[in-house]
């Protein structure tokens, strides 16, 4: 019915329209921030595409035309700007228009690398701009969140779940196997270490420039091998824009999006051959359910015992909580002849799904330019981000012992554990482990961790062709913590009479305090030369940084209170232990930037920096390293390609370059001091009769440098069919050198690693985006895009002589000769025709004495896709991501097999089975193997899936890697001004409701994790391993509310 | 050029503040003997020979895996290979440091000393391990494996030089560092002791050429006339009710905490005190828990019948007596012990060789031959000695009064006490077989829950204490062993597996570990 009305009342205006002679249009030309543009043609066109009317708009944006009577649409051109034409019919004679820049406008100005602006026409390397709306259109709490799945060749993993998850950024695969592989950041210009990048407003963001490879990066100097994120801030609206201010407000609803896939046929046991129901046993290895009452636990003191029924309920996953989280963001922007300000402040008030778990953060910036006199500039910003997290410190443990509760029983009804009887630790059911509510709500951390981020970039042109540029940044992160855990005590009665360890050791109770800082000061001049010389464009830029980073820690605990509840290092039984830790790190760079262009249609850029570092030896401290890169537009040169229909505009590029890398320490250390042996006290010394110290276990190689980056890459921009198709396409490939890697060395040489420069690696791969504008009318705007990403060949070419691998972290490894990285865990011992060889006489499939390699953990193929449809004022976008060629490894068999809750256990019914594509040895003749088609295993429950022949072989737990995710999903919905105009104080206002991470697809084999997890944390480039060691992953539902005054 | 030096001084920052790069050997020996004995107590004793011949699973537990099954990976025992070489290494530091200084020569000649014990210790587990090019750091990164009759011969050269190397010193005590606690946290607790230290290096040279008979050639046969070990080697540096400083033998924590074990004693082990195989109501008492009834059961055994639990924290703390009542306490907590037996206090010294071994040793020497002397003696005074170390309390002394103040009378009632038995009464036994199960039987019982992993390597090497069946009191062996030898049982394990992923080539093949042999095993 509704929809009738809406036609008909087009139909009425039409009419009324139709009876009009001449009339004027007017109305204000935006671009997509708001900012009013200047210069824009509005045309009236007629069907003979004659021009029937023009007009230009003024500085503040607005046009006014008259039009003939038969006029049905305005056509508004520019250069920079997507050609656009909106209906007038209907209109009552005013029309605002937003314009949206051409996504690959060749003559777009960037920034790029050391701050240096170019127009994208000139970059001869690949690059991303991502903005900030674009960023901040599903309300993520980090930037990372906002960036994934969006730029080809940039790949962000969260690799934890819970209130405050990691993430791990990593731009063209990993070249460096044990030293940095994550993108560096650059903040305003500045070089900032990247754990900022979580703790800034996504809201604060202008834009996001994603330089992909070390060419585009070279200037940053050590780090830029990696690639690079400029991150630029908002200072303000642009001139003539009125003062704004902007509040919204966000609810968001967490849920667990995915849990191990478990098995609900069988509850508690533990025996071989014939399952026993056992009351008080975590595994799983009992009878299948049948309903009946069974008692569960051992009789309390005072005889009584809980009686349950014998099936499955969703007990454990019931645990994590559905969770609420408000975030508030507020900003200020004024402007005036000489600059503007902006001031913004984001409260996020959160929860998480493991019950309990809090985090507040505050972040408050203050930003702004402002022109001091004709030939001085100033840019500043300053950042304050205040997080406070109050959380358990068991998380991993409560997962793993939530995991190892038989599937009759439901956790959530010992939520009571200080005075429901069968609640308490001492009258918990279980023997082995502990009731996870006492674990959340005993073992508590409590975290204070403080961001100042500050610049300041002053700009001195004495004459139009000379800039002269210092720039100073401070990053300070101040971070204190404290962790509890009460003490308790065991009854008696639970001390004498119950199996199991725990219920017999009384928790000591324990706290520890820790402190630490960190603070890099950067300081960097520049001179830039700009002259025109006849064809030639020439741009010369110098400068010189200089940094210093000094992290400090101080740490305390005491474990063992004496009044229980007081949780100070004073309240102990033992003498508290202390620690502290320094670190100082200094570099020095100096470099040229020269670009030369001919005629606007070929540029030629070099770079060349030398960097000198503190941390190395003073013949090995100082290193150079060059960039170079072309960039070429054909279609300037050819003149009959101008006037394509198909193809607007093409770029070809090409660069090389060589990075060096100084890969000694990690982000808390800079690498200071690890050339030199130490030596440590060991043994429980001191005593008090003297001191005793042992050797420390690493050989450091004499002459460390280091490693160097080399590689080079082509590629092409293109726009098509009026600017609706924009294309790039990337091909890369990089080889990595002397690189300084720990290798573990025999034991029987005294020591465990060895320091020294060997390993090389290479990366070669595509990445290729398509955009395509499918609609785009006055009401209508339809667009779709897709990233993709392809790794051709990430491989490890050599490590040293002796070496073949080296190990990153729970069977992660990077092997000669093998993707990088790649599992290398235990596997069955096969026969020549790939079956697994059993025992004869047990069935059992016996495990291969040597490792295999089980897979590669870095994906191969990464797709993003996204979509924006807007009708009038509703937008509806949504975002996916696709990885795959890749395995994932669940490094905690304790949790599926040992425990018996693993879904895989019940895959033959607990029954004996003949092992799938077996054989066993030929008893007469050796070597040779007979198909196994009859011997089963010698027990189909207990005596198999819990014992080395299933939970020793790691191979049981790899399973693909591959998942889709909808990542975002919103759909947002702008108030139209009409309705707005009775308020006047209210310009804009929107609501909008997204959904993060709604859907993941995985394949069947995969019933364990998000593959995105890490095991290793995501500072490792030990990709590609899960454990139950964090929260399991979540989706989010949120609406916002937003408001323009 | 200003710029240049002033760049380098800005630049030139890179002194480590938090670690010592510099030592002495003063400050690494007594940190390396304390490691040696945790490495002796926790790797070899309690982790690799506790399971296999003293100690059964507790019920309440699961997931023995190849502590009951036998069947070994190379993830098995890796513990003692890592730690033993990365402890060896401090030796050799101390060692490379002092080469060629007098003043230093007693710590030169002890690192000699206990990296023969060590290399002893990982040959007896390993067979052929790197040893000359062992130790080497970047020198050699794959070292090479050396036989384990070469090893043997060389070391026992090295405790004949350490010996030399001693009496110099001796002769110019004057001109030569003496040791200290605060350097020897072995013999030197009650001033320097160096003769100790000579009857050491006997005693470890004694236990080689005991153990290789006829497997290996040595060069010199021959011992210092200093004697053999005739007090317990212990180690002490000063352990104390401290976190991190206390004695590895004791199960509390400075917070009084322990954990429960998952172990009980074997029905085996028991049955050698409470009259089924021997009576010895006296070491009985001092050794296990709830004497005469301690909760026991066979390894291996899961469910049938349940084995009992372990008393809290474990069956070898004594609690102490009640002074009223004079009985036994029933519960031990971290502020009350009995300070007797096994687990004393927490300043008990770690012993590397008992003397009661020391005994031992020399009577089987005796009966085979390779030194002179009365075998029945050194047999006898193998009973006293493991009497006197049970008797001992935390500070390493035998009361003067008690119950626990006669080990010498209580060994001789304890012989009389087992009036047939030639286990007990080496008179008895007439023939050499009988004579050397009757000491390694006693070894056996000596060492229990101190020195176990020696009673796995004299197990291997001799067939005793003897299996008679695969009955609880008959047999220590696991229930559930997947061994294929006829005393189901294991010969060694696999090389660790960091020699397969970092030493492929050197690591010698084949190795099964119900087949492969040490050189001198059975």
């Amino acid at each position: 019915m509704r929809k009738i009305f809406s036609i008909l009342t087009v139909f009425l205006l039409v009419i009324t329209q139709i009876n009009a002679q001449t009339r004027t249009i007017s109305g204000k030309v935006t671009d997509e921030s708001g900012a009013p543009l200047r210069g824009i043609t509005v045309q009236e066109i007629a069907p003979d595409k004659k021009v029937v009317a023009t007009a230009i708009t003024t500085e503040a944006g607005t046009y006014s035309i008259k039009v003939s009577e038969r006029a049905r649409e305005l056509h508004f051109n520019s250069v920079e700007f997507v050609e656009f034409s909106a209906s007038i019919v209907g209109s009552r004679g005013e029309l605002n228009v937003k314009l949206q820049s051409k996504v690959s406008n060749l003559s777009e100005v960037v920034v790029t690398a050391g701050g240096i602006r170019t127009r994208k026409r000139d970059q001869g390397y690949a690059s991303a701009q991502i903005t900030g709306d674009a960023l901040t259109a599903a309300k993520p709490l980090t930037i990372q969140a906002g960036l994934q799945g969006k730029v080809a060749g940039l790949q962000i993993s969260a690799t934890n779940g819970g209130v405050n998850p990691s993430f791990r950024i990593v731009l063209r695969g990993q070249r460096s196997i044990t030293g940095n592989n994550q993108a560096l950041i650059v903040l305003d210009n500045i070089v900032v270490p990247s754990e900022l990048l979580g703790n800034l407003n996504p809201e604060d963001v202008e834009d996001v420039v994603v330089l992909n490879g070390a060419s585009a990066a070279a200037l940053y100097g050590s780090e830029a091998s990696n690639g690079a994120l400029l991150i630029t801030t908002k200072k303000g609206g642009a001139k003539g824009s009125k003062p704004e201010v902007v509040i919204s407000h966000t609810l968001t609803r967490e849920e667990v999006s995915f849990f191990p896939k478990l098995q609900q046929q069988f509850g508690s046991g533990s025996t071989a051959n014939f399952p026993v129901y056992t009351p008080d046993e975590n595994q799983q290895y009992g009878p299948a359910f049948d309903g009946s009452l069974k008692p569960i636990g051992q009789p309390l003191a005072d005889g009584s015992i809980q009686t349950i029924p014998y099936s499955p309920v969703n007990g454990k996953n019931s645990f994590w909580q559905k969770a609420l989280s408000s975030q508030t963001d507020l900003s200020l922007s004024t402007n005036d002849e000489k600059g503007s300000t902006r001031l913004s402040a984001q409260f996020i008030d959160g929860n998480t799904t493991t019950p309990k778990d809090k985090l507040t953060k505050t972040t408050i910036k203050l930003a702004g330019k402002r022109s001091m006199a004709r030939t001085l500039e100033m840019n500043y910003s300053i950042n304050y981000t205040q997080n406070r997290y109050d959380i358990t410190s068991q998380t991993g443990t409560i997962y793993a012992e939530l995991m190892q509760t038989p599937a009759q029983i439901q956790v959530t009804d010992y939520k009571d554990w200080q005075n429901d009887k069968y609640s308490t630790p001492s009258g918990y059911y279980n023997p082995f482990y502990r009731n996870p509510y006492f674990l959340l709500d005993n073992y508590r951390q409590y975290t204070r961790n403080d961001y100042l981020a500050g610049n300041l970039d002053l700009k001195f042109s004495p004459v139009n062709w000379v800039d002269l540029v210092v720039r100073t940044g401070i990053t300070t992160r101040n971070n204190s913590g404290k962790s509890t855990s009460d003490k308790y005590t065991y009854s008696d009665f639970a001390k004498a009479t119950t199996h199991g360890s725990y219920k017999k050791t009384d928790v000591p109770g324990s706290t520890a305090e820790s402190f630490f800082y960190s603070t890099r000061i950067t300081t960097e001049f520049q001179a830039a030369f700009r002259k025109k010389f006849n064809d030639f464009n020439v741009r010369f830029t110098t400068g010189a940084t200089i940094r210093q980073d000094i992290n400090k820690s101080l740490s305390a605990s005491v474990a063992g209170l004496v009044v229980p509840g007081s949780f100070n290092l004073s309240n102990t039984l033992v003498n508290p232990t202390a620690s502290e830790s320094n670190y100082k790190a200094r570099q020095l760079g100096f470099y040229g930037d020269l670009n030369v262009g001919y005629k606007g249609y070929i540029n030629l850029h070099a770079t060349g920096r030398n960097d000198w570092v503190s941390t190395l030896n003073p013949d090995n401290r100082s290193f150079f390293y060059p960039a170079v890169d072309l960039a070429f537009s054909p279609m300037e040169l050819f003149t009959s390609l101008k006037s394509s229909k198909v193809i607007n505009s093409l770029k070809i590029r090409g660069g090389w370059s060589k990075v060096g890398q100084v890969n000694l320490g990690n982000s808390s250390t800079y690498g200071a001091y690890a050339l030199d042996p130490t030596f440590s006290q060991a043994y429980g010394y001191p005593y008090p009769a003297g001191g005793g110290f042992t050797l420390n276990n690493t050989i450091v190689s004499p002459s460390l440098k280091p490693e160097f980056t080399k590689g080079y890459e082509v590629g092409f921009d293109a726009t098509w069919l009026k600017n609706r198709l924009t294309t790039n396409l990337t091909y890369y490939s990089t080889r990595t050198s002397d690189q300084t890697v720990s290798t573990s060395v025999s034991t029987a040489t005294g020591f465990s690693s060895y320091l020294l420069n060997a390993a090389l690696t290479n990366s070669k791969g595509i990445e290729a985006t398509v955009n395509a504008t499918i609609i785009r009318k006055k009401d209508w705007d339809f667009t779709v895009g897709a990233v993709y990403t392809q790794i051709l060949e990430n491989k490890v070419l050599a490590i040293t002589a002796d070496i073949s691998n080296i190990s990153l972290g729970s069977g992660i490894y990077a092997f000669v000769g093998q993707p990088f990285p790649v599992i290398y865990a235990t596997a069955y011992l096969r026969d020549p025709q790939g079956r697994v060889v059993v025992d004869g006489t047990t069935g059992y499939p016996i495990r291969d004495g040597v490792n295999k390699i089980l897979g590669s953990t870095q994906p191969k193929h990464t797709l993003g896709l996204n979509f924006n449809l807007s009708y009038k004022g509703f937008h509806l976008s949504a975002q996916a991501e696709y990885r795959g060629g890749y395995s994932t490894y669940m490094n905690n068999t304790t949790a599926f097999d040992f425990s018996g809750g693993g879904l895989a256990t019940v895959a033959f019914n607990r029954e004996r089975f003949v092992f799938p594509n077996s054989s066993y040895a030929d008893p007469l003749k050796p070597g040779e193997y007979i198909a196994n088609t009859n011997i089963t295993v010698r027990d189909g429950g207990y005596g198999f899936w819990t014992q080395s022949a299933r939970t020793g072989v790691a191979e049981n737990y790899v399973a693909s890697g591959a998942f889709w995710k909808l990542r975002e999903v919103v759909l947002t919905y702008d108030f139209p001004e009409k309705l707005l105009s009775g308020i006047k104080f209210i310009k804009q206002a929107s609501i909008s409701v997204q959904g993060r991470n709604l859907l993941m697809l995985l394949p069947k084999t995969n019933i364990y994790t998000d593959p995105e997890y890490s095991d290793n944390g995501s500072t490792s480039n030990g990709i590609g391993v899960a454990a139950i060691a964090s929260a399991p992953a979540s989706r989010f539902f949120g609406a916002t509310i937003s408001l323009t005054f | 050029m200003i710029v240049g030096t002033s760049c380098k001084k800005y630049l030139d920052i890179n002194n480590n503040p938090n670690s010592v790069i510099a030592s002495t050997p003063d400050l690494v020996l007594p940190q390396a003997i304390t490691g040696t004995a945790a490495i002796t107590n926790n790797d070899y004793s309690n982790g690799i020979g506790a399971d296999l011949m003293y100690r059964a699973n507790a019920g309440g537990f699961s997931g023995f895996g190849t502590v009951i099954s036998y069947d070994y990976t190379n993830s098995t025992f890796t513990a003692a290979w890592a730690d033993t070489y990365d402890n060896l290494n401090d030796y050799r530091y101390i060692k490379e440091q002092t080469d060629g200084k007098p003043a230093y020569i007693y710590f030169n000649a002890v690192s000699r000393i206990m990296s023969a014990y060590l290399f002893g210790m990982l040959v007896d587990q390993y067979d052929d391990i790197p040893y000359s090019d062992a130790l080497k750091a970047a020198g050699a990164l794959s070292p090479k494996y050396d036989k384990g009759t070469e090893i043997y011969k060389s070391i026992a050269l090295q405790l004949d030089t350490a010996i030399i190397q001693i009496n110099t010193g001796l002769a110019n005590a004057l001109s030569v560092t003496p040791f200290t606690l605060a350097s020897d946290p072995l013999f030197s607790q009650n001033g320097p002791n160096m003769t100790a230290w000579k009857q050491f290096a006997n005693t470890v040279k004694l236990r080689l050429i005991v153990r290789a008979g006829n497997k290996v050639t040595f060069a010199n046969k021959n011992f210092s006339t200093d004697g053999f070990l005739t007090n317990d080697a212990l180690v002490n540096p000063g352990y104390s009710k401290v976190a991190g400083k206390i004695s590895p033998i004791f199960p509390y924590s400075a917070t009084n905490t322990a954990t429960t074990s998952s172990r009980l004693p074997s029905t085996y082990v028991v049955s050698f005190y409470d009259g089924s195989k021997l009576n010895d109501q006296k070491r009985g008492t001092v050794v296990f828990r709830n004497w005469p009834n301690p909760p026991t059961n066979q390894l291996g055994n899961e469910t049938n019948p349940n084995p009992p639990s372990s008393p809290a924290p474990n069956s070898w703390i004594k609690p102490s007596i009640n002074p009223t009542t004079g009985l036994y306490n029933t519960t031990v907590s971290g502020t009350d012990y009995g300070k007797v037996g096994i687990m004393k206090d927490y300043t008990q010294g770690v012993p590397l060789i008992t003397a009661a071994e020391s005994y031992f040793l020399q009577a089987e020497a005796v009966a085979r031959g390779y030194i002179t002397g009365d075998a029945n003696t050194f047999f006898n005074k193998g009973i006293e000695a493991s009497y006197t170390y049970l008797y001992k309390d935390g500070a390493g002394v035998v009361p003067s009064s008690g119950p626990y103040s006669a080990p010498v009378a209580d060994a001789t009632s304890y012989r009389a006490a087992n009036p047939t038995s030639f286990l007990a009464n080496y008179n008895l036994a007439t023939t050499l077989e009988q004579q050397i199960e009757a000491i390694i039987t006693q070894k056996y019982i000596a060492l229990n829950m101190i020195s176990m992993h020696e009673a796995w390597n004299e197990y291997r090497r001799t067939g005793y204490p003897s299996i008679t069946g695969t009955g609880p009191k008959e047999t220590f062996v696991s229930t559930v062993s997947v061994s294929t030898r006829p005393d189901r049982f294991p010969t060694r394990f696999p090389y660790p597996v960091t020699e397969s992923n970092t030493n492929a080539a050197n690591v010698p093949p084949g190795i099964d570990k119900f087949k492969t042999l040490i050189f001198w095993a059975k």
